[in-house]
């Protein structure tokens, strides 16, 4: 039977992987992942984790690459060439930080400045928890959308709508959900 | 507490300044941190894992020896029962506990003819407190200041005792011997102390053998083994017989894995890839890198000749390469090595890049003569 590994581009991607996994939100579960959990990997030959995990499972794998544009291309190094029957790229463009902005219904505000301001720096500056202002940590992802997933579900969905120009080979994270 | 640091003079066969190092010294990537290091405070890394590599008879069960010495004097502030001399061993050890860092300085004497146990000469106990902006200098010995020490143990007792206070598994030591029949009586016992559920044992039994569907203790020497649908007593010498050496050791070092990343004490494994499949070990090295399985910052530590298993490190600074000419000696790969990181550290082993190789001429010599039996 074959695998899913996830590999997410940094911590906040897999992050929101994970809270979403948590909540049964996916359209699969971790039993489904290869070593049951999603990596934070760009690259197969830079990451001696998804290496060790390939080499312990005996079948073929998907690949599901989580990230923002991931211009870099995935090389899949040549022992692993027969495990992997596809690799698939799920963005949210051009950055992460969009779900905080679609969340806070600020995409219009964003759209002014975009020419000049990256969605980081902007949420930066107009993203709160509280009092405290986005910092780009992995905890904020955690206290601002696992107490609240539906949120989450609903800021992907939002996205799709909001940024429906994705290139022909760059998926919609909302094709995972349930 | 965390062992950080260890230096030792007059150890076994080991050059002076024999020294092991814990914690991180190249960059961390985002992905390092994740995976390869634990942050035992704050910015403060150690390793999730550390190898031995060398050839035969270089040193590398030394090294480890060197660390369980160590580990026992932090766990149970005596030092018995190990199969070498204590006699004049100085030992240097630096270790992180509640804020601080610790320094404990000591001579080993052996405390009667058959160096059963060591006595604890010249103890000194220094600490200072950690602070982020001094990662760089965490070793620097000015900066230690001497703790009162109040009270008065026995000679074969460490001082460490009135820092520590309780003692506490702090690394188990799994060496290559094994403990043949014993193996199962050890098994329960680790269940025992360390409250693992036993659930745990019939999936590690099923990992090494299908056809063992439960095992229990009924006493120090028997068992009952349910095996092939079929449900029977068996005394631990035909248990040896029954199961294959691999399975017996690998079930007990299955069980220790666990006991170690639940209690989160280090794991020490003298030539690991002797124990069983290389996917067991690929998955030991994993299960120590998931932070969602290893919560309490145990760390893995190993000795191998198998090289390939380095090409799942992703730093270079938990590798030490052992070698010996008259002396045992230690090599930190990132430190005396300029190792490109992106190349395969296999690949350079078999290119003999760190001197590790087999002597080609001494393996040509025995084929030599080898040949010359078969004609004569």
């Amino acid at each position: 039977m074959e695998k899913l590994l996830i590999m997410c581009e940094g911590p906040n991607e897999k992050e929101i992987i994970k809270i979403l996994l948590e909540n049964d939100l996916l359209k699969f579960t971790e039993d489904d992942l290869l070593g049951l959990t999603p990596y934070h990997a760009r690259q197969i030959k830079s990451s001696g984790q998804v290496k060790t995990e390939l080499n312990i499972y005996p079948g073929q794998v998907r690949i599901l690459r989580i990230g923002d544009k991931q211009s870099d291309k995935l090389v899949i190094p040549s022992e692993y060439k027969d495990k992997i029957l596809s690799v698939d790229k799920y963005c949210t463009k051009p950055e992460l930080e969009m779900l905080f902005i679609l969340a806070e219904n600020l995409e219009q505000d964003f759209e002014k400045l975009k020419s000049s301001m990256k969605a980081k720096t902007f949420a930066k500056e107009y993203i709160y928890l509280g009092k405290r202002n986005y910092d780009n940590s992995t905890a904020f992802y955690t206290e601002y959308f696992g107490a609240n997933p539906k949120l989450l579900v609903d800021c992907i969905k939002k996205y799709h709508k909001h940024n429906g120009s994705h290139n022909k080979d760059e998926h919609y994270l909302d094709e995972l959900l349930k | 507490m965390k062992l950080l640091h260890v230096i030792a003079n007059g150890f076994k066969n080991c050059n002076d300044s024999f020294e092991i190092d814990f914690v991180s010294k190249s960059k961390k990537t985002a992905e390092d941190k994740e995976y390869e290091l634990q942050e035992i405070a704050d910015d403060l890394h150690v390793y999730n894992t550390m190898a031995f590599i060398g050839k035969n008879a270089s040193g590398k069960t030394t090294a480890v020896e060197l660390l369980d010495a160590c580990y026992s004097i932090l766990s149970d502030f005596r030092l018995d029962g190990k199969p070498y001399s204590y006699e004049n061993v100085e030992l240097c050890i630096d270790f992180y506990h509640d804020g601080f860092i610790y320094r404990y300085e000591t001579i080993l004497k052996n405390a009667d003819s058959i160096a059963s146990k060591a006595i604890f000469m010249k103890q000194r106990l220094r600490k200072k407190k950690y602070y982020k902006s001094k990662t760089k200098d965490l070793y620097h010995d000015e900066d230690f200041v001497d703790v009162e020490i109040t009270g008065e143990l026995p000679e074969d007792t460490s001082i460490l005792f009135f820092v520590l206070k309780k003692k506490e598994t702090r690394a188990v030591y799994f060496d290559s011997f094994g403990n043949g029949a014993d193996t199962y009586r050890l098994i329960f016992a680790t269940l025992k102390d360390y409250h693992i559920r036993p659930v745990l044992l019939v999936k590690v039994i099923s990992i090494f053998d299908e056809n063992i569907h439960d095992l229990q203790m009924l006493d120090d020497h028997n068992f009952k083994l349910s095996f092939c649908n079929e449900t029977k007593t068996v005394s631990d010498k035909e248990l040896i017989y029954m199961l294959s050496s691999g399975t017996t050791k690998g079930m007990l070092l299955y069980i220790l894995m666990a006991a170690s990343l639940q209690q989160g004490f280090d794991l020490i494994i003298d030539e690991i890839e002797n124990h069983f499949h290389k996917t067991l070990v690929e998955n030991m090295i994993s299960l120590y890198k998931d932070k969602t399985v290893n919560r309490n910052n145990a760390t893995l530590i190993f000795t191998t000749h198998y090289c390939e298993l380095l090409d799942l490190f992703n730093r270079q600074d938990n590798i030490y390469i052992a070698k010996s000419n008259d002396k045992v000696y230690l090599t930190n790969m990132y430190d005396g090595f300029n190792i490109r990181s992106e190349l395969l550290k296999s690949r350079q082993f078999y290119n003999n890049v760190f001197q590790t190789a087999v002597n080609y001429d001494e393996l040509m010599q025995l084929k030599k003569e080898l040949k010359v039996w078969k004609n004569s």
